[in-house]
């Protein structure tokens, strides 16, 4: 009980010292007020909803629109997280108390998921409320809050994981350069031209939620390319398995380094 | 190298630190005490020339601190040890002497070599010299510090809080360090710990709440704690009148020695102050009583 | 140790060609190898992605075709976060505002450093591709035109937010956005004559229209802005004192 508590505290405190980044706010605001702004400039897929569509289809168009850049922001935040320990001379404090390194990661993990997923969960909201009060409806808000935990909540706790890790052994600068190239490669650039992940149950951009949602493939989902067991055809089970794949994978790297340190503490 | 300051203040967002400050140092060793917070990294960093003034007039040597040019001016005399002087790990004293040694303008190369060198000698650290500075103790980094500082041979030497976390020896050392190098050169040593400016300098100036509360020589200041210095031993509770500066506890009780401007206890008897008690005396004056 | 007078008032000399050549040695050594590999990383990563696609059965064109992105797109990008990362951490910062020599300066060298590298794998990586056959791109003559405009303009981009902010974290999103908003919506770029001159990657994204070249020119003239921004931002370095909040 000790230990859950511990990491409780460790997952509290993360939270509280991640929300107070000013820069992330001013970040995730820019960046979101920016795609708003420019939608209607980007093609069909991202332009507002047609008038009279249901609140389900209005609000997914929001969250995809905010999944194609937001988690590039999602990861710089969260790149320098645990190296910050070291910077700030605080890991050998932290090292003498008594969690363990795991509950340790799992705390600053928690924490600093809710807290970068909090101003983007705003933007959500916003988005919401400036539907609500447009078309009247006020199913908004809800449908605003499903579509940001089947489209962007999941691409946040994948990133999370990698973010948190890399940078361990990549250096913060090198993760954030191939970090944003691997959300090209990996989300945005078709089979047809390199093998990639693009538009497969492990894309963190919730194609899959976001073609459930709207109920007509979206952002490449299924599209043909490299592991076809990978591509289902985008219905409600491949968009749940899809989901738990990629919470799963971004647990992976949590996972490793929980693993080697605590190996490393006991050896 | 005479410094001037009149009016002085400086403020960071909605944080003042300076308040008005006014001080005249006239060579040599003069030191700055405050408790933290009370502007003195602020002042320093004036005097460096690192932080532009907000208001107020400030000229060290003759150089006007709130143009360019003037800072400009008085960095090419300068020496400074920040609070937290960052290193670069990955170079060894040497690498990191010769590399501040350039950017001081040092560019013949055999001086600059024999410098760093001489430098390195008289800090201690010349059996070290070519390893990284990743492992150095505290007590080694400040030593690079204050020979980066002395490159180039300044005229003014600021040091701020350089015996923070030394242990005693090495504080010691460092402080004989500082006076040795005040003889023609003016050298301004910024602290919190009383001791090291009673054991170093003539003048001091006190700083509270970003403001000057005291200049004049350290003997003066040490006299304001004169007839409000008292020793008293009770078993009882401690003295509530005045404050209490050290507390022994021995077989008889404990011996508390309090500054207070009325006797605290009819058993308590008159001591000669230190500086230490000197400056508490004069914070007492300066600082609002807390409120009940 | 005949020079500790105390009694020096007059500054040493200003710096001369010799110690010119051991300043950039040190800058160099500043500028440490993780930033100072980071071109030669890039078109290293374009590379082996290249030969990944030809592994996978990717014709020439197309594996030409990548390594002409990777040096007109994952090179500008990679050098812009490692001039951030320039700007944005320095752990003797206090000292170098102590010092007579400018720390614009400081700066501005190791920056020209990393812009010296850049330039040079760029043109080594330009000379294998011709040698080699895969060049697709325009007349090698005029290749700089592919990655320098874009390599300048996210990397001011990049200081300039940095330096404005003293945030990494703002810095970084800003170019990384940037990057992927121009990969993603090229054709809303191709599609407004305005914005035109302002798209990054006219060549791999736009196959190189007709009158590229000048806009490639307009793209650099728009730096100007950032430049000046820069500038008057290190005329006040103090600021950098206060680090982003971490």
């Amino acid at each position: 009980m000790t230990g859950v508590r511990a990491t409780l505290a460790v997952c509290r405190y993360e939270f509280r010292m991640q929300i107070r980044r000013r820069s992330l706010w001013i970040t995730i605001a820019l960046v979101a007020g920016a795609l708003a702004a420019g939608r209607f400039g980007m093609g069909p897929r991202y332009a507002p909803a047609p008038p009279g569509a249901p609140a389900r289809e209005v609000m997914t168009r929001w969250a995809f629109l905010f999944s194609v850049i937001l988690p590039i922001a999602f990861g710089m935040a969260l790149a320098d997280r645990l190296l910050r320990d070291r910077r700030l001379r605080t890991a050998e404090l932290l090292a003498s108390l008594p969690p363990g390194p795991a509950g340790r990661l799992t705390g600053t993990f928690l924490g600093g998921v809710a807290a970068t997923g909090a101003p983007a969960l705003a933007a959500m909201l916003v988005a919401a409320g400036y539907e609500t009060v447009r078309r009247g409806d006020l199913t908004m808000i809800p449908w605003g809050l499903a579509a940001f935990a089947a489209v962007l909540a999941p691409a946040l706790v994948f990133v999370a994981g990698y973010a948190l890790v890399c940078p361990l052994v990549l250096t913060a600068p090198l993760f954030r350069v191939l970090f944003v190239g691997y959300w090209f490669w990996g989300n945005v650039l078709l089979p047809a031209t390199l093998p990639t992940l693009t538009g497969s149950l492990l894309s963190p951009i919730g194609s899959y939620a976001a073609s459930w949602l709207l109920g007509t493939p979206v952002l490449y989902a299924g599209i043909p390319g490299p592991l076809p067991v990978l591509r289902p055809e985008p219905t409600g089970s491949a968009a749940a398995a899809s989901i738990a794949l990629l919470v799963v994978a971004g647990l992976v790297p949590l996972l490793a380094v929980g693993l080697l340190r605590g190996r490393r503490r006991t050896a | 190298m005479d410094i001037a300051i009149t009016g002085l203040r400086r403020s960071f967002g909605r944080v003042t630190a300076l308040r008005g400050v006014d001080l005249t140092v006239r060579g040599g060793m003069f030191g700055l005490l405050g408790g933290n917070g009370a502007g003195k990294t602020t002042l320093m960093r004036i005097m460096a020339g690192v932080v532009a003034p907000g208001s107020g007039q400030v000229r060290v040597g003759g150089y006007d601190m709130t143009t360019r040019s003037g800072r400009r001016d008085v960095q090419r005399r300068l020496g400074y040890v920040p609070q937290d002087l960052g290193f670069y790990p990955d170079l060894s004293p040497r690498e990191f002497l010769d590399y501040v040694a350039l950017l001081k303008g040092l560019d013949d190369v055999t001086a600059r070599r024999r410098q760093v060198g001489e430098l390195l000698d008289m800090v201690g650290l010349a059996d070290v010299a070519g390893r990284r500075m990743k492992g150095f103790s505290g007590g080694m980094r400040r030593r690079v510090g204050i020979a980066q500082a002395l490159l180039g041979d300044p005229a003014l030497l600021i040091v701020d809080e350089p015996t923070a976390g030394l242990d005693p020896q090495e504080r010691i050392r460092f402080r004989t360090l500082l006076a040795g190098l005040a003889g023609q050169r003016t050298v301004l040593l910024s602290t919190h710990i009383v001791e090291d400016i009673a054991q170093t300098c003539h003048d001091t100036a006190v700083l509270a709440a970003g403001r000057v509360v005291y200049t004049g020589s350290v003997t003066d200041l040490t006299r304001t704690a004169e007839g409000a210095t008292w020793q008293m031993t009770t078993t009882g509770a401690p003295p509530t009148d005045g404050v209490v500066v050290s507390a022994v506890t021995r077989e008889g009780g404990t011996q508390y020695r309090v500054i207070s401007q009325a006797r605290p206890s009819p058993d308590a008897t008159s001591v000669a102050p230190t500086l230490e008690d000197g400056y508490v005396a004069l914070m007492r004056r300066h600082t609002p009583a807390p409120a009940v | 140790m005949t020079w500790i007078t105390g009694a020096a008032s007059e500054p040493a000399p200003a710096a001369g060609a010799l110690s010119d050549v051991e300043m950039w040695r040190h800058e160099a050594g500043r500028l440490g190898w993780a930033t100072g590999c980071t071109p030669v990383v890039a078109v290293v990563a374009v590379a082996a992605v290249a030969v990944l696609a030809a592994g996978d059965g990717a014709g020439r064109p197309q594996v030409s075709l990548v390594l002409l992105t990777g040096l007109e797109a994952l090179l500008p990008l990679a050098v812009a976060m490692a001039a951030t990362s320039v700007v944005a951490t320095d752990r003797a910062r206090e000292l170098h505002l102590s010092l007579p020599t400018r720390y614009a300066t400081v700066l501005g060298r190791r920056l020209a450093l990393l812009a010296g590298a850049t330039a040079v794998v760029a043109v080594v990586f330009t000379g294998v591709l011709w040698a080699a056959g895969l060049w697709s791109g325009p007349p090698v003559a005029a290749s700089p035109l592919l990655w320098a405009p874009a390599t300048a303009w996210l990397g001011a981009l990049a200081v300039f937010v940095a330096l404005l902010t003293r945030s990494l974290l703002l810095a970084t999103t800003a170019a990384g956005g940037v990057w992927l908003a121009h990969q993603l919506f090229a054709s809303g770029f191709a599609a407004h004559a305005w914005a035109r001159p302002l798209y990054l990657f006219p060549v791999s994204r736009l196959d190189a229209y007709p009158g590229w070249m000048t806009d490639r020119l307009l793209l650099t003239a728009t730096i100007v802005p950032f430049a000046v921004g820069v500038v008057i931002l290190l005329r006040r370095p103090e600021r950098m004192l206060t680090e982003e909040d971490v």
